[in-house]
């Protein structure tokens, strides 16, 4: 509501300034609205993923907590061979989707984007 | 075309049953995992039990063993020494070192860099990482193995993120896997005639020859290219080989879509086969797919080096389940590699949109030949091992050895330092580009 009622004023100063015979603060008054809608746009285009980052960072920090403090354990069971072969392909996948988009994220958050053609 | 691409797709899901491919070489057969029990240090022997076995069995020191080489209670990979009599042993491998800091952190730092160059020219990080293992102290065979189960997942972030840019065709990428995987087959029958008429060392001497030559000649091919359109300043034209090729009108025809590109699958199929063979001998099959794609089929370096990670992604899945089931691959060190190299394959992806595509052949280039100075280094050795010349001289070996290892930190330290710095050139260059177009929109 606010930013239609200083868009209306902003245009109603504009024409009060045009009509009084002063284009130049006319148009400062029409551009300033521009370039601050332009400013929304692109900040709401690349609005930082930093939620994302945080909670895929923290269950991949945990992850490695845990397999860290588990070493034995891991150790012991992931290397039976046989079909225990599911065990580490399969967590390499789990964390590499979990660890996979806090990079993304993290690269996002740095402002590290691919070009857009 | 769709017909042919689901035989394809149902090849793949039917090989892996009736045949077993291992990217970079099957695991080792005559190795016994389990942990000692006790040793007896006058009658050399030591009692050792199986994993998942109540049964224990008395093993024999091999002749230039210590008993101080038996770890008691320590979960262990015994090599047999078959030629030396029954239950002889050869040598023993810790199977888990302890993870101390200074090894989690070099960990760490070789997958951001083996990531970053994997994302951008679409292999490599594996000739590296193996070798940096080994002389973190890991044997071999979990060398190898938890490398290969770090690859397939890294490819798979690294293909999805060049699939979103539009850089990589998955139906040549499913082409060249398959083909690629019947190429490790027939990889593997040559090791092993080599293997069992040339022993061990004929072996090697093989793998390093072809290594050399095959990195010499298509990594100078490479860099000639890059030269060329760096200084002739324009865009990539597609070689007069792949568009020779691409006349060849012998059916069944193929036409891949990103790429842009039909060609005939009697040209594809021996790209893919080699890049398997290739695979099987040295590891790295990226070194002749990369190429094999640009030059041959006639993608662009771009699409060569997306695609690739496809091709890495399916190998590299078939050839972990393949080590899982020996029981080597060693998770910790799997996912450490990969908390580095799941940042770096990211980052190296998103480097692509930024650059020439006579950068990505740079890197490629530079990476190969630097690697092929390691393999060279590593020749007179085996020559020495099969009495061709005469024994080299221990401070001689020692500084071969060397000279090959720091020859491949130096191919991933100088190809890390140009992708960043083309990457960082290439921001600020598209920066600099937008911050024009909106002074003109605005002015």
């Amino acid at each position: 509501m606010d930013s239609k009622v200083t868009k209306f004023d902003k245009n109603m100063s504009a024409v009060t300034f045009a009509e009084a015979g002063e284009f130049d603060t006319a148009t400062e008054f029409l551009q300033e609205e521009e370039t601050e809608v332009a400013a929304a746009k692109i900040s709401a285009v690349r609005k930082k993923p930093l939620g994302g980052m945080v909670i895929f960072g923290a269950i991949s920090l945990a992850g490695y907590i845990a397999l860290m403090t588990h070493q034995g354990w891991v150790s012991e069971n992931y290397t039976t061979g046989g079909w225990h072969a599911a065990y580490p392909v399969v967590t390499a996948l789990i964390f590499s989707f979990v660890h996979g988009a806090f990079a993304s994220n993290l690269l996002s958050v740095l402002g590290l984007e691919a070009k857009k053609h | 075309m769709k017909r042919l691409l689901f035989i394809i797709l149902g090849a793949l899901l039917i090989l892996p049953m009736v045949n077993s491919a291992y990217a970079g070489g099957p695991p080792p057969k005559d190795v016994m995992k389990g942990t000692f029990l006790s040793v007896d240090d006058t009658a050399r022997t030591a009692v050792f039990q199986k994993v998942g076995s109540k049964e224990t069995q008395e093993l024999i020191l091999g002749g230039d063993m210590t008993p101080s080489d038996v770890r008691v209670n320590k979960k262990v990979m015994v090599s047999l020494d078959k030629h030396a009599g029954e239950n002889v042993i050869k040598s023993i491998d810790i199977m888990f070192l302890d993870m101390t800091l200074k090894r989690i952190i070099a960990l760490l730092v070789i997958g951001l860099i083996g990531g970053l160059l994997s994302g951008f020219i679409g292999s490599g990080g594996a000739f590296v990482l193996t070798p940096a293992m080994m002389s973190l102290g890991v044997p071999g065979a979990i060398a190898v193995a938890s490398n290969m189960c770090h690859k397939f997942p890294k490819a798979m972030v690294g293909a999805y993120k060049r699939y979103k840019y539009g850089q990589a065709d998955i139906k040549l990428g499913l082409v060249m896997a398959v083909t690629a995987i019947i190429g490790v087959q027939i990889g593997i029958v040559i090791q092993k005639y080599i293997l069992n008429h040339f022993g061990n060392a004929g072996s090697n001497l093989y793998v390093s020859f072809i290594f050399m030559v095959v990195l010499v000649f298509v990594g100078g091919y490479v860099l000639y290219d890059a030269y060329k359109l760096a200084k002739g300043g324009d865009e990539a034209k597609v070689s007069r080989l792949a568009l020779r090729m691409q006349k060849i009108n012998l059916p069944p025809m193929m036409h891949f879509k990103v790429a842009k590109v039909t060609i005939s699958a009697w040209i594809t199929i021996p790209v893919g086969l080699l890049t398997g063979m290739l695979a099987a001998t040295i590891a790295v099959g990226g070194f002749i797919g990369v190429p094999g794609m640009i030059y041959v089929v006639g993608a662009s370096a771009v699409v060569a080096s997306a695609t690739e990670l496809i091709i890495a992604f399916i190998m590299g899945a078939w050839g972990s389940i393949q080590w899982g089931l020996s029981g080597l691959i060693d998770i910790r060190l799997t996912l450490l590699i990969l908390a580095g190299s799941l940042i770096g394959v990211q980052l190296g992806a998103l480097g692509t949109t930024y650059v020439k595509d006579y950068m990505i052949k740079l890197v490629m280039a530079s990476t190969m030949l630097i690697v092929a100075v390691s393999r060279g280094a590593k020749i007179p050795g085996y020559l020495a091992d099969l009495n061709l010349r005469p024994a080299l001289e221990p401070q001689m070996a020692h500084t071969l050895s060397q000279v090959s290892f720091w020859a491949l930190v130096t191919a991933l330290a100088s190809a890390g330092l140009i992708i960043t710095v083309a990457m960082v050139r290439g921001m600020a260059q598209a920066k600099a580009e937008t911050r024009g177009a909106e002074v003109i929109s605005h002015g």
